[in-house]
Protein backbone atom coordinates (compact mmCIF):
# COMPACT_ATOMS: atom_id res chain seq x y z
CA UNK A 1 0.00 0.00 0.00
CA UNK A 2 1.48 3.18 -0.78
CA UNK A 3 -1.31 5.62 -0.23
CA UNK A 4 -5.19 5.57 0.83
CA UNK A 5 -8.14 7.71 0.96
CA UNK A 6 -9.31 8.25 4.18
CA UNK A 7 -12.95 8.02 5.47
CA UNK A 8 -15.19 9.20 8.37
CA UNK A 9 -17.77 7.23 9.49
CA UNK A 10 -20.71 9.25 9.96
CA UNK A 11 -23.84 7.40 11.05
CA UNK A 12 -23.30 4.50 8.88
CA UNK A 13 -22.12 6.30 6.00
CA UNK A 14 -18.79 6.86 4.52
CA UNK A 15 -17.53 10.13 3.67
CA UNK A 16 -14.48 10.80 1.79
CA UNK A 17 -11.84 13.08 4.82
CA UNK A 18 -8.92 13.13 2.87
CA UNK A 19 -7.12 11.74 -0.40
CA UNK A 20 -4.02 10.23 -0.91
CA UNK A 21 -2.81 9.85 2.74
CA UNK A 22 0.87 8.53 3.02
CA UNK A 23 1.40 9.22 6.57
CA UNK A 24 -0.41 8.35 9.74
CA UNK A 25 0.14 9.47 13.46
CA UNK A 26 -1.92 8.63 16.01
CA UNK A 27 -1.36 10.65 19.31
CA UNK A 28 -1.63 9.80 23.04
CA UNK A 29 -4.55 12.69 23.06
CA UNK A 30 -6.54 10.61 20.61
CA UNK A 31 -5.72 12.73 17.78
CA UNK A 32 -4.70 11.01 14.44
CA UNK A 33 -2.44 13.95 12.00
CA UNK A 34 -2.86 13.16 8.23
CA UNK A 35 -0.66 14.31 5.56
CA UNK A 36 -1.00 12.81 2.05
CA UNK A 37 1.17 12.98 -1.11
CA UNK A 38 -0.24 16.95 -2.05
CA UNK A 39 1.37 18.16 1.37
CA UNK A 40 -2.35 18.38 2.77
CA UNK A 41 -2.02 18.18 6.38
CA UNK A 42 -5.04 17.60 9.40
CA UNK A 43 -5.26 16.72 12.33
CA UNK A 44 -8.49 14.90 13.77
CA UNK A 45 -10.02 13.90 17.30
CA UNK A 46 -10.45 10.36 15.47
CA UNK A 47 -10.24 6.30 15.85
CA UNK A 48 -9.49 4.26 12.74
CA UNK A 49 -12.40 1.53 12.78
CA UNK A 50 -10.88 -0.37 9.49
CA UNK A 51 -8.03 -0.42 7.25
CA UNK A 52 -8.35 -2.25 4.12
CA UNK A 53 -5.07 -1.91 2.79
CA UNK A 54 -5.69 -3.89 -0.88
CA UNK A 55 -8.61 -1.29 -1.70
CA UNK A 56 -6.25 1.70 0.10
CA UNK A 57 -9.02 2.46 2.06
CA UNK A 58 -8.83 3.62 5.75
CA UNK A 59 -12.06 4.15 8.14
CA UNK A 60 -12.11 6.01 11.02
CA UNK A 61 -14.82 7.39 13.21
CA UNK A 62 -14.62 11.31 15.06
CA UNK A 63 -14.46 10.91 18.65
CA UNK A 64 -16.02 13.98 20.69
CA UNK A 65 -14.01 16.46 22.54
CA UNK A 66 -15.54 15.55 25.78
CA UNK A 67 -14.26 12.16 25.57
CA UNK A 68 -10.44 13.67 24.37
CA UNK A 69 -10.93 16.11 27.02
CA UNK A 70 -11.46 13.30 29.47
CA UNK A 71 -8.47 11.15 27.97
CA UNK A 72 -5.54 14.22 28.99
CA UNK A 73 -4.93 17.19 31.01
CA UNK A 74 -2.85 19.16 31.38
CA UNK A 75 -1.40 22.23 33.43
CA UNK A 76 0.55 24.65 32.25
CA UNK A 77 2.15 28.76 33.51
CA UNK A 78 1.69 32.14 32.17
CA UNK A 79 2.69 35.20 32.53
CA UNK A 80 0.31 38.30 33.98
CA UNK A 81 1.87 40.65 30.84
CA UNK A 82 2.07 40.32 27.71
CA UNK A 83 5.23 42.33 27.65
CA UNK A 84 7.33 39.07 27.22
CA UNK A 85 9.88 39.60 30.33
CA UNK A 86 9.55 41.35 33.92
CA UNK A 87 11.43 43.94 34.87
CA UNK A 88 13.59 44.48 37.99
CA UNK A 89 11.44 45.66 40.66
CA UNK A 90 8.64 44.85 39.42
CA UNK A 91 6.25 41.93 40.37
CA UNK A 92 6.42 39.01 39.10
CA UNK A 93 2.63 37.25 38.38
CA UNK A 94 2.16 34.04 36.56
CA UNK A 95 -1.32 31.87 35.96
CA UNK A 96 -1.71 28.83 36.48
CA UNK A 97 -4.03 26.99 33.83
CA UNK A 98 -5.56 23.82 33.54
CA UNK A 99 -6.96 22.94 30.04
CA UNK A 100 -5.63 21.15 26.93
CA UNK A 101 -4.00 22.85 24.11
CA UNK A 102 -3.73 26.13 25.84
CA UNK A 103 -7.87 26.77 26.21
CA UNK A 104 -8.39 26.20 29.88
CA UNK A 105 -10.83 23.24 30.88
CA UNK A 106 -13.57 22.54 33.41
CA UNK A 107 -11.04 21.06 35.81
CA UNK A 108 -9.59 23.19 38.05
CA UNK A 109 -5.94 22.63 39.69
CA UNK A 110 -6.29 20.58 42.25
CA UNK A 111 -5.74 22.37 45.63
CA UNK A 112 -2.53 20.65 46.47
CA UNK A 113 -0.91 21.47 43.73
CA UNK A 114 2.73 22.35 44.54
CA UNK A 115 5.14 25.29 43.03
CA UNK A 116 8.48 25.83 43.47
CA UNK A 117 11.32 28.88 41.61
CA UNK A 118 14.65 27.97 40.92
CA UNK A 119 17.20 30.72 40.28
CA UNK A 120 21.30 29.86 40.16
CA UNK A 121 20.22 26.62 40.72
CA UNK A 122 18.44 26.81 44.68
CA UNK A 123 15.33 25.68 44.58
CA UNK A 124 11.92 27.65 47.36
CA UNK A 125 9.02 26.68 47.59
CA UNK A 126 6.05 29.17 46.74
CA UNK A 127 2.49 29.38 47.45
CA UNK A 128 -0.20 29.75 45.12
CA UNK A 129 -3.08 31.77 46.14
CA UNK A 130 -6.44 32.06 44.23
CA UNK A 131 -7.30 35.80 42.63
CA UNK A 132 -10.05 36.10 41.10
CA UNK A 133 -11.02 32.85 39.74
CA UNK A 134 -7.04 32.54 38.67
CA UNK A 135 -4.43 30.50 40.74
CA UNK A 136 -1.76 32.66 40.71
CA UNK A 137 1.72 32.54 42.05
CA UNK A 138 3.27 35.79 43.02
CA UNK A 139 6.83 36.10 43.40
CA UNK A 140 6.83 39.79 44.47
CA UNK A 141 9.78 41.90 43.39
CA UNK A 142 12.43 39.81 41.71
CA UNK A 143 16.14 40.73 40.78
CA UNK A 144 17.34 40.49 37.22
CA UNK A 145 18.07 37.05 35.63
CA UNK A 146 16.50 33.86 34.85
CA UNK A 147 13.55 32.35 37.00
CA UNK A 148 12.83 28.74 36.10
CA UNK A 149 9.55 28.22 38.03
CA UNK A 150 7.49 25.12 37.99
CA UNK A 151 4.50 23.60 39.32
CA UNK A 152 3.36 19.60 39.82
CA UNK A 153 -0.26 18.26 40.30
CA UNK A 154 -0.16 14.87 42.02
CA UNK A 155 -2.45 11.97 41.12
CA UNK A 156 -3.11 8.62 38.59
CA UNK A 157 -1.35 10.79 36.00
CA UNK A 158 0.96 13.55 36.90
CA UNK A 159 1.03 17.08 35.27
CA UNK A 160 4.10 19.03 35.24
CA UNK A 161 4.12 23.19 33.79
CA UNK A 162 7.57 24.51 33.83
CA UNK A 163 8.39 28.14 32.78
CA UNK A 164 11.18 30.48 31.96
CA UNK A 165 10.67 34.10 32.94
CA UNK A 166 12.93 36.72 31.97
CA UNK A 167 13.49 39.39 34.53
CA UNK A 168 15.16 42.55 33.08
CA UNK A 169 17.06 41.80 29.58
CA UNK A 170 19.60 40.08 28.07
CA UNK A 171 20.14 36.63 29.75
CA UNK A 172 21.71 34.62 26.87
CA UNK A 173 22.89 32.09 28.49
CA UNK A 174 22.25 28.31 28.74
CA UNK A 175 19.48 27.12 31.17
CA UNK A 176 20.30 23.85 33.36
CA UNK A 177 17.11 21.16 33.29
CA UNK A 178 15.38 20.87 36.77
CA UNK A 179 15.41 17.29 36.68
CA UNK A 180 11.96 16.41 36.41
CA UNK A 181 10.57 12.50 36.04
CA UNK A 182 9.80 14.19 32.23
CA UNK A 183 10.60 17.67 31.14
CA UNK A 184 11.11 20.22 27.81
CA UNK A 185 13.78 22.44 28.25
CA UNK A 186 14.94 24.91 25.59
CA UNK A 187 17.90 24.13 24.05
CA UNK A 188 19.56 27.16 24.20
CA UNK A 189 17.87 29.79 25.96
CA UNK A 190 17.60 33.41 24.20
CA UNK A 191 15.03 35.85 23.20
CA UNK A 192 12.63 34.09 20.78
CA UNK A 193 10.86 35.78 18.29
CA UNK A 194 8.28 35.23 15.37
CA UNK A 195 10.20 33.43 12.43
CA UNK A 196 13.13 32.37 14.30
CA UNK A 197 13.86 28.25 14.41
CA UNK A 198 13.16 27.48 17.89
CA UNK A 199 14.83 23.87 19.59
CA UNK A 200 13.66 22.42 22.83
CA UNK A 201 15.44 19.27 24.21
CA UNK A 202 12.87 16.88 25.97
CA UNK A 203 14.72 14.71 29.44
CA UNK A 204 13.70 11.99 31.55
CA UNK A 205 14.93 12.30 35.02
CA UNK A 206 17.93 14.07 33.27
CA UNK A 207 18.67 12.09 30.79
CA UNK A 208 17.76 12.38 27.29
CA UNK A 209 14.31 11.12 25.11
CA UNK A 210 14.86 10.29 21.79
CA UNK A 211 11.78 9.47 19.33
CA UNK A 212 9.10 11.35 21.55
CA UNK A 213 6.39 13.08 20.29
CA UNK A 214 6.07 16.61 21.27
CA UNK A 215 2.85 18.81 20.54
CA UNK A 216 3.07 22.34 20.58
CA UNK A 217 0.80 25.15 20.22
CA UNK A 218 0.25 29.01 20.50
CA UNK A 219 -1.97 31.44 22.45
CA UNK A 220 -4.06 32.54 19.64
CA UNK A 221 -4.61 29.12 17.68
CA UNK A 222 -8.04 28.27 16.12
CA UNK A 223 -7.61 25.05 16.25
CA UNK A 224 -9.39 22.82 18.63
CA UNK A 225 -6.36 20.54 18.58
CA UNK A 226 -2.39 20.75 18.83
CA UNK A 227 -1.33 22.59 15.47
CA UNK A 228 2.03 20.92 15.30
CA UNK A 229 3.57 18.17 16.64
CA UNK A 230 7.15 17.48 16.96
CA UNK A 231 9.70 14.04 17.17
CA UNK A 232 12.91 14.18 19.04
CA UNK A 233 15.86 13.10 17.48
CA UNK A 234 18.51 11.02 18.98
CA UNK A 235 19.75 13.76 21.38
CA UNK A 236 16.27 13.91 22.78
CA UNK A 237 16.19 17.08 20.48
CA UNK A 238 13.48 19.02 18.75
CA UNK A 239 12.75 22.06 16.10
CA UNK A 240 9.51 24.19 15.69
CA UNK A 241 9.86 27.42 13.26
CA UNK A 242 7.90 30.32 15.17
CA UNK A 243 5.20 31.30 13.00
CA UNK A 244 2.50 32.62 15.15
CA UNK A 245 2.94 35.74 18.11
CA UNK A 246 2.44 35.43 21.61
CA UNK A 247 3.45 32.16 24.14
CA UNK A 248 3.80 28.99 22.71
CA UNK A 249 3.29 25.92 24.85
CA UNK A 250 4.83 22.42 24.28
CA UNK A 251 3.77 19.56 25.91
CA UNK A 252 4.51 15.59 26.27
CA UNK A 253 3.76 12.91 28.13
CA UNK A 254 5.29 9.62 28.68
CA UNK A 255 3.33 6.92 30.44
CA UNK A 256 1.35 8.50 33.58
CA UNK A 257 2.96 12.28 33.35
CA UNK A 258 2.28 15.05 31.18
CA UNK A 259 4.92 17.95 31.23
CA UNK A 260 4.66 21.24 29.87
CA UNK A 261 6.65 23.67 28.83
CA UNK A 262 5.78 27.50 28.16
CA UNK A 263 7.60 29.49 26.08
CA UNK A 264 7.40 33.35 26.47
CA UNK A 265 7.41 35.90 23.53
CA UNK A 266 7.53 39.14 23.32
CA UNK A 267 5.62 39.30 20.23
CA UNK B 1 9.16 48.99 23.86
CA UNK B 2 12.34 47.36 25.81
CA UNK B 3 14.27 46.96 22.35
CA UNK B 4 14.98 47.72 18.72
CA UNK B 5 12.00 45.82 16.97
CA UNK B 6 13.62 42.85 14.38
CA UNK B 7 11.63 44.18 10.83
CA UNK B 8 9.62 41.20 10.66
CA UNK B 9 7.54 42.56 13.76
CA UNK B 10 7.87 45.92 12.63
CA UNK B 11 5.98 44.81 9.24
CA UNK B 12 3.51 42.77 11.35
CA UNK B 13 2.28 45.19 14.02
CA UNK B 14 2.13 47.79 10.91
CA UNK B 15 0.01 45.87 8.94
CA UNK B 16 -1.87 44.16 11.47
CA UNK B 17 -1.89 40.80 10.38
CA UNK B 18 0.85 38.18 8.75
CA UNK B 19 0.03 37.21 5.40
CA UNK B 20 2.07 35.48 2.40
CA UNK B 21 1.62 39.04 0.37
CA UNK B 22 3.45 40.88 3.44
CA UNK B 23 6.03 38.01 3.97
CA UNK B 24 7.55 38.71 0.39
CA UNK B 25 7.41 42.71 1.23
CA UNK B 26 9.47 41.58 4.21
CA UNK B 27 11.81 39.56 1.94
CA UNK B 28 11.91 42.07 -0.53
CA UNK B 29 12.84 44.76 2.61
CA UNK B 30 15.29 42.71 3.80
CA UNK B 31 17.44 42.45 1.10
CA UNK B 32 17.45 45.37 -0.27
CA UNK B 33 19.09 46.69 3.10
CA UNK B 34 21.44 43.75 2.71
CA UNK B 35 22.45 44.27 -1.06
CA UNK B 36 22.63 48.15 -0.91
CA UNK B 37 24.10 48.10 2.50
CA UNK B 38 22.08 50.66 3.61
CA UNK B 39 20.35 51.42 6.67
CA UNK B 40 16.22 52.30 6.61
CA UNK B 41 15.38 55.83 5.88
CA UNK B 42 15.45 58.83 8.23
CA UNK B 43 14.81 61.56 6.11
CA UNK B 44 14.71 60.61 2.47
CA UNK B 45 17.64 59.17 1.77
CA UNK B 46 16.17 56.04 0.42
CA UNK B 47 13.53 56.61 -2.37
CA UNK B 48 11.18 53.26 -3.32
CA UNK B 49 8.83 52.93 -6.13
CA UNK B 50 7.04 50.25 -6.10
CA UNK B 51 4.41 49.13 -8.75
CA UNK B 52 1.77 47.61 -6.76
CA UNK B 53 -0.63 48.79 -3.77
CA UNK B 54 -0.71 45.18 -2.22
CA UNK B 55 0.39 43.72 1.38
CA UNK B 56 3.91 44.04 0.90
CA UNK B 57 3.96 47.74 -0.14
CA UNK B 58 3.37 47.89 4.07
CA UNK B 59 6.54 46.28 4.63
CA UNK B 60 8.45 48.64 2.64
CA UNK B 61 7.07 51.42 4.37
CA UNK B 62 7.79 49.74 8.08
CA UNK B 63 11.02 48.23 7.28
CA UNK B 64 12.84 50.62 4.74
CA UNK B 65 11.25 53.69 6.10
CA UNK B 66 9.93 54.91 2.69
CA UNK B 67 6.50 56.03 3.53
CA UNK B 68 3.72 57.63 2.09
CA UNK B 69 3.90 60.69 4.46
CA UNK B 70 7.39 61.34 3.53
CA UNK B 71 6.93 60.97 0.08
CA UNK B 72 10.05 58.75 -0.65
CA UNK B 73 7.48 55.70 -1.55
CA UNK B 74 6.66 56.39 -5.29
CA UNK B 75 3.56 54.28 -6.24
CA UNK B 76 2.72 53.32 -9.53
CA UNK B 77 -0.51 51.63 -10.49
CA UNK B 78 1.02 48.76 -12.47
CA UNK B 79 -0.23 45.71 -10.77
CA UNK B 80 2.68 44.13 -10.74
CA UNK B 81 5.16 43.36 -7.73
CA UNK B 82 7.60 45.00 -8.33
CA UNK B 83 9.79 47.25 -5.84
CA UNK B 84 12.36 49.80 -6.92
CA UNK B 85 14.68 50.43 -4.18
CA UNK B 86 17.26 53.85 -4.55
CA UNK B 87 19.67 55.24 -1.94
CA UNK B 88 20.90 58.77 -2.81
CA UNK B 89 23.92 57.86 -0.77
CA UNK B 90 25.05 55.22 -2.42
CA UNK B 91 23.90 56.61 -6.55
CA UNK B 92 22.61 52.89 -6.46
CA UNK B 93 19.23 51.61 -7.08
CA UNK B 94 18.26 48.11 -7.53
CA UNK B 95 14.62 46.85 -9.17
CA UNK B 96 13.57 43.66 -7.47
CA UNK B 97 10.54 41.89 -9.27
CA UNK B 98 8.45 38.84 -7.48
CA UNK B 99 9.36 36.07 -10.14
CA UNK B 100 6.20 34.77 -11.55
CA UNK B 101 4.98 31.60 -9.81
CA UNK B 102 7.45 32.57 -7.04
CA UNK B 103 3.99 32.46 -4.61
CA UNK B 104 1.75 30.02 -5.89
CA UNK B 105 1.06 26.17 -4.92
CA UNK B 106 -2.30 24.67 -4.03
CA UNK B 107 -1.43 26.39 -0.43
CA UNK B 108 -0.94 29.87 -1.67
CA UNK B 109 -4.57 29.18 -3.79
CA UNK B 110 -6.47 27.64 -1.26
CA UNK B 111 -5.20 30.43 1.42
CA UNK B 112 -5.98 32.79 -1.23
CA UNK B 113 -9.71 31.17 -1.37
CA UNK B 114 -10.49 31.22 1.97
CA UNK B 115 -9.13 34.94 2.47
CA UNK B 116 -10.94 36.39 -0.05
CA UNK B 117 -14.42 34.59 1.80
CA UNK B 118 -16.18 36.46 4.99
CA UNK B 119 -17.36 34.63 7.63
CA UNK B 120 -15.00 31.30 8.35
CA UNK B 121 -16.06 28.68 9.91
CA UNK B 122 -14.04 27.78 13.00
CA UNK B 123 -12.67 24.27 10.55
CA UNK B 124 -11.91 27.09 7.68
CA UNK B 125 -9.94 29.62 10.43
CA UNK B 126 -8.50 26.39 11.37
CA UNK B 127 -6.86 25.54 8.28
CA UNK B 128 -6.42 29.19 7.19
CA UNK B 129 -4.21 29.21 10.18
CA UNK B 130 -2.18 25.95 9.60
CA UNK B 131 -1.35 27.35 5.59
CA UNK B 132 -0.30 30.68 7.35
CA UNK B 133 2.31 28.93 9.79
CA UNK B 134 2.94 26.42 6.15
CA UNK B 135 3.72 29.80 4.02
CA UNK B 136 5.05 31.40 6.84
CA UNK B 137 7.93 29.28 6.86
CA UNK B 138 8.22 28.13 3.25
CA UNK B 139 7.85 32.01 2.30
CA UNK B 140 10.51 32.88 5.05
CA UNK B 141 13.05 30.36 4.62
CA UNK B 142 13.25 29.80 0.57
CA UNK B 143 16.20 30.97 -1.20
CA UNK B 144 15.96 34.41 -2.28
CA UNK B 145 16.48 34.22 -5.76
CA UNK B 146 13.58 31.23 -6.11
CA UNK B 147 10.87 34.11 -5.06
CA UNK B 148 12.58 37.15 -6.90
CA UNK B 149 14.73 38.42 -9.89
CA UNK B 150 16.94 41.79 -9.60
CA UNK B 151 19.06 43.66 -11.34
CA UNK B 152 20.51 47.31 -10.63
CA UNK B 153 19.10 50.33 -13.04
CA UNK B 154 20.10 53.80 -13.49
CA UNK B 155 17.89 55.91 -11.70
CA UNK B 156 16.64 59.34 -11.69
CA UNK B 157 16.17 60.72 -8.31
CA UNK B 158 12.95 62.94 -7.76
CA UNK B 159 13.61 66.15 -5.54
CA UNK B 160 12.79 65.59 -2.37
CA UNK B 161 10.00 66.43 -1.20
CA UNK B 162 8.76 70.03 -1.02
CA UNK B 163 6.93 71.88 1.67
CA UNK B 164 4.40 74.41 0.33
CA UNK B 165 2.31 76.93 1.72
CA UNK B 166 -1.37 76.91 2.91
CA UNK B 167 -3.84 79.29 1.53
CA UNK B 168 -7.26 79.43 2.45
CA UNK B 169 -9.89 78.22 0.43
CA UNK B 170 -12.68 80.92 -1.17
CA UNK B 171 -15.82 77.99 -0.89
CA UNK B 172 -15.14 76.04 1.89
CA UNK B 173 -12.59 78.11 3.94
CA UNK B 174 -10.03 75.21 4.92
CA UNK B 175 -6.72 75.53 4.45
CA UNK B 176 -5.43 74.02 1.23
CA UNK B 177 -2.13 73.70 -0.37
CA UNK B 178 -1.33 76.38 -2.65
CA UNK B 179 -0.02 74.47 -5.75
CA UNK B 180 -2.80 72.51 -5.56
CA UNK B 181 -5.76 75.49 -5.25
CA UNK B 182 -7.16 76.23 -8.49
CA UNK B 183 -7.95 79.94 -9.66
CA UNK B 184 -11.34 80.85 -10.72
CA UNK B 185 -14.50 83.63 -10.65
CA UNK B 186 -14.60 82.90 -6.85
CA UNK B 187 -11.16 83.06 -6.25
CA UNK B 188 -8.51 80.21 -5.35
CA UNK B 189 -10.80 77.08 -4.14
CA UNK B 190 -9.88 73.72 -3.06
CA UNK B 191 -9.75 70.54 -5.44
CA UNK B 192 -12.70 69.33 -3.31
CA UNK B 193 -15.01 72.78 -4.03
CA UNK B 194 -14.16 72.41 -7.64
CA UNK B 195 -15.15 68.95 -8.03
CA UNK B 196 -18.30 69.45 -6.14
CA UNK B 197 -19.31 72.94 -7.54
CA UNK B 198 -17.21 73.29 -10.21
CA UNK B 199 -15.68 77.13 -10.49
CA UNK B 200 -19.00 78.51 -9.53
Amino acid sequence: MCESNVYLNKAGQEELLMEKVDRIIPAEDGSIFLENVFGERRVIKARIIEMELVRHRIVMEETSDAAVAQKRQEIWLEPATDHGHFHAGEEVILRVHKGYNMKPGDHKPKTDLQAFGVSEGMSRPLTLQEHHGNLELNLGQEADGLLHIYVREDGDHQLYGVIVMEIGHHHHHGLKPLGLPLEIVPADYSHARMGDSYEIRVLADGKTLAGIRVSATYAGTHNREYPHHLKTDEEGRAKIFLTARGNYLFSVTKDNITSTFTLVKSF
Amino acid sequence: MCKNMPPLELAIQFHGHICPGLLMGIRVAEFALKELGISPDVDEELVTVVETNSCGVDAIQAILGCTFGKGNLIYKDYGKNVYTVASRDKGRALRIAQKFGGNRGPESQRFRELAQKGNLTADEAAEKENLTGILFERLMSAPFEDLFEWREIDFVFPEKAKIHATIQCAGCGEGVMDIRAVDTARGLICPTCLEEKGGQ
